[in-house]
Order: C-alpha cells, then structure tokens, then sequence
C-alpha cells in the first residue's frame, strides 16, 4: 500500500509562528492613517483591536511563541495532515507529485480557526468581553463564534444581509456556537440605520458589514472588532499552516518545487505559502503561486486592456476603456494592489516578484473542483477549487515542458455547506451567456431604470 | 429564458452566490468594482454599464482608488466615535 498521509503528533506542532516582515528584502510601506495621512501608530488602532495584537501586527521579530493556551485548542485538530493526492495524479497524468494540506479538518471547517482562535485568546487576555466582527457568508464568522466560546467571550457577527437569507447553516454554526448572529444592515448602528432608512430591502454588503461591526465594536464597552484576513498578524497565525507542512516534508525527505494557495483575502495562501517564501528570499529555488477568482483576460469579451504591470489577473482586473464616444480612456494601474480585501504583505510580495499571481474563472474552478471531488472524495470549498484548478494547470505545464515538478498546495476547507454553489454548477447555471438582441435591449433598459440610490 | 438579473455568479467578496442585480447596485448607485471581472467571461456586461453609467460614476466604480481594508476600517472607526 501506498502511503498517502504524513502525519505529525501533537507534541510536533510548531510552537512559534513565522513572521515574514523579519525576512522581506525590501520593507512595506507604513500603512497611513487615512484621516491624518501619516503613518499609523499604535494609539490609532487601539479602540479597534487589543494592543497585544497591534503589537503583532507591528512586530518584526522572525518568531513569535503560540501561548500555550492556544496551541492547547490548536491540537483539537492540529497538526493537519499533509495528504499526498494519489488519485488526482492519476487522473492528471503529469510528471507531479501534488501534496496538500487538508484545513478542512478543522471543528469550523476551513483554515479560519488558525486565527480566530489565537485572536480570541488575545482579546480575553486583555480584558475584552465581547468581539464584533463581519462576514460574508459565514466562513469567518463561524470561526470566530467558536474560538471566542473556547475563551468565554462573547460574540456579535454582522453577516451581509443577501448571505444570511441565503446561507443558513454557517449562521447556525454560529449560534451553535454561542454567537449572536445579525443580518446587515441592522437597526443595532447607526451606519446600518443609515442604510435601512433610504433602502428598507438593502441586500447589504461586505462594505456596510464592516461599517456595523467597527461602530459596534468602537462604540461599546470591552468590545473589540475582530477581522480574519489582510492583516499582519492574521497571516502570522496562519503560518502555522506552512511550518507544520515543512516539518512533514522533512519527515519523508522530499521539498516541494511549487507551493500554491487560493489568494482572497491571502491568509490561507500566506499561511502556507511564508515559511516557503522565507526559504526562497534565502536562495531556495521554490515557485510561489496565488490562485486568484477572477475572468482570464483571454476569455473576456469587450474592448478592455487590461494592466499586467504587477499583479497579473489580480483582482480587480481595471480595463483600459473608452465608454460611449466621448469617454478618454484613463490610465489603469496595479489592479490587486487596489482591491482593499488583499493583504498588503501578499501584493508586496506579488511587487517583488517573489510570488507570482495566476487567475481562474469560475467554470475551470468548480470543474476542477468536481474532478478533485470524484476522484480524492473530499469536496472542497468552492474557493479551494481556484488553487485545484491551479494545481491542474501547474501539471499541465509540467507534461508540456517535461519537468517532474512537487507541488505542495492549501485545501484551505471544505464545501459542505456550499452545495447549492456545486448544485448551480451542475444545474448549467454558471455557463457562458450568450444574449440575443432583444434581451440586450431589455436589459439595458431594465439596468437604465435602477433607482439611484 | 432565464433572465440576466437572475444571473448567478460566485462572488468572491461574499463567498455564495449572488444575482447580477446584486453586482450592479453593491454600491448603491454604483456597481461592484469587481463587476467586470467577474462577469465579462460570460456576457457583456460592459454594455449594460455603459447605459448605466456617466462618464464620473464610471471612473468611481472602476478608476478611484479603492482603499485598503486598513483604512476602510479606521475610517468607520473614526466616523462612529463623532457620532
């Protein structure tokens, strides 16, 4: 029989997390205060967050001890095993042997908790009673409901109103789990009041979510606002994704030639991904890749031009465009580093040339996705089908060039309770549309009568 | 036929799915600035936008820099405490 897991025992589990900013070769920009324009200090976030957590965020020193408060919830289901996908590689039949690691594992399902879990502790150790946070469709939210019950602190999630009609099994997670779960927006802020005062029905957005959740947080005694990616210290909680897989790597003798993660928000990419990349700016030949959900260039229709400069098919992709006959086109710059949901270290490191960027569009996803599920059983998150489909390029690329290739990547979670996105899948409803004239017309008279709001 | 605002799409700000006349009103009056790439693979939603859109809300939705989550965070923060 073939071996297919590498296993750690809980006593191997890393006890320092890695913090690339020790490593970087080229420092980030401070980010700025947007009220002041200077560079932000630590008095500027702490109504938001505990300040042993702006102490992380700020740190530069190359390791940071996992409290053993921590690592004593971590081992619920930590280490995860590193899989070697065997059947998948069957199917591929490429020159690759493809390693993951299976985040899925976790109480919550995905790699959320790696965070939510040491932000929990780190709230209550300063005397935070109760965390707000936002969320989409509940992914991060349920992490945290269960981390902050783990430390006996209370927790209050805004979830985007179109998710929580939609989504309701991440929402009684939540309440599983002890949090308080509300649609947004809400009548509990006045950002939400706002909203629902000139837009009753307002679906809501990631935008106003957070709006709530920060006011809620800043506004309310012992309360703290919490965020699950983008932030220096989230990708620091999630290195110890990479560092356990580099302890298992050790164990079976092998490294791997390409280490790839699904790039959102990019903690779970740079979970896995950092301990790589430090290997790599110390001379290690590694390629480190991010799977970004977006429209190929090549697929899209309409005049657009799209600028590669930095962050190729990163999010958003900014055409060159000339709308109507009057409209000059303006110049279009550095498309991810623009979109405020990617972190800052990840699209420095894309800058720098040190990690590259590839895009999938949503149908080579969910058909990657399906063909990972038929043939190593796991279904994954419809976001952890963009680095599979990742996966199944690089081993194309492979057999093209003829080149054995290790690839280790990040099944960041799995999709049990995103069936109804398969479901649309498998139904046609994601498929090309292609519009006759008349449903052009229709529609854009349809568009044209929107109120403004 | 289905529809076009009945379209569906993953969003991968959210992580469900959504409608296309979710994507052109994420903003208020303004799209999602993600709307493009997310949707011109499959129809042309470029056409829709141009009757839609002035050439000002045009370059909001897709040419104003957007800001880091950072400072979309600080922000809030800011504006709650003076109210």
């Amino acid at each position: 029989m073939e071996q297919v897991k590498v296993t750690l025992r809980d006593d191997e589990i890393p006890r320092q997390w890695y913090n690339i900013m020790a490593d970087l070769p080229t420092p980030m920009n401070p980010p700025l205060n947007p009220a002041t324009g200077k560079p932000l200090n630590p008095e500027d976030l702490a109504p938001v967050f505990p300040m042993n957590l702006i102490e992380q965020e700020a740190s530069t020193a190359r390791w940071i001890d996992i409290p053993e408060a921590v690592l004593e919830k971590y081992v619920l289901w930590r280490p995860t095993p590193l899989f070697r996908a065997r059947n998948f590689e069957k199917l591929l039949d490429a020159p690759v042997k493809i390693y993951y690691k299976n985040e899925g594992y976790s109480p919550a399902g995905s790699h959320k908790p790696n965070t939510a879990v040491p932000q929990a502790y780190y709230n209550k150790v300063f005397g935070i009673k109760r965390l707000a946070t936002e969320t989409g469709a509940g992914q991060w939210g349920s992490a945290l409901a269960m981390a902050c019950q783990m430390f006996g602190l209370e927790c209050r999630v805004y979830m985007v109103r179109v998710s929580y009609d939609q989504k309701p099994y991440r929402r009684m997670m939540m309440n599983v789990w002890g949090a308080e779960c509300i649609p947004s927006p809400s009548d509990r802020t006045a950002a939400g009041r706002a909203v629902l005062k000139d837009h009753p029905d307002s679906p809501g957005s990631l935008g106003i979510a957070i709006s709530e959740a920060v006011e809620d947080a800043v506004t309310s005694q012992g309360a703290r606002y919490s965020l699950g990616s983008v932030l220096n210290h989230v990708l620091l909680h999630q290195t110890i994704i990479g560092l356990e897989a580099k302890k298992q790597f050790e164990k079976i003798g092998e490294y791997p030639d390409v280490v790839m993660g699904c790039a959102g928000g990019g903690s779970n990419f740079a979970g896995v991904s950092l301990p790589f990349v430090q290997d790599k700016i110390h001379g290690k030949k590694i390629s480190i890749v991010g799977a970004e959900p977006t429209s190929c260039p090549t697929l899209t229709r309409g005049p657009f031009g799209y600028d590669h400069g930095d962050l190729a098919c990163m999010t958003p992709l900014l055409p060159m465009y000339t709308l109507g006959h009057n409209f000059v086109p303006a110049p279009i710059h550095a498309g991810g580093l623009r979109y405020h949901g990617m972190a800052p270290i990840v699209s420095h490191l894309v800058h720098e040339g040190i990690v590259e960027a590839r895009a999938y569009n949503q149908l080579e996803t969910f058909d990657a996705g399906i063909k990972w599920a038929r043939t190593e059983g796991y279904i994954p998150a419809p976001e952890t089908d963009h680095v599979i489909a990742a996966v199944v390029d690089e081993a194309r690329r492979a057999r093209e060039e003829g080149k054995e290739k290790t690839i280790l990547f990040n099944w960041s979670g799995h999709g049990l309770v995103d069936l109804a996105s398969y479901d649309a899948y498998l139904t046609g409803k994601l498929t090309q549309y292609e519009l006759p004239d008349e449903e052009i017309e229709r529609a854009k008279k349809l568009v044209a009568g929107y109120p403004k709001l | 036929m289905q529809k076009i605002e009945s379209l569906i799409t993953r969003c991968p700000k959210l992580g469900c799915d959504i409608p296309f006349s979710y994507c052109l009103r994420e903003r208020g009056s303004l799209p999602c600035a993600r709307i493009l790439a997310c949707w011109s693979h499959r129809l042309p939603v470029e056409d829709f936008l141009k009757e839609r859109l002035t050439e000002d809300e045009w370059n909001q939705a897709f040419l104003a820099p957007d800001r880091d989550r950072l400072s979309a965070i600080l922000t809030a923060a800011g504006k709650a405490k003076k109210e």
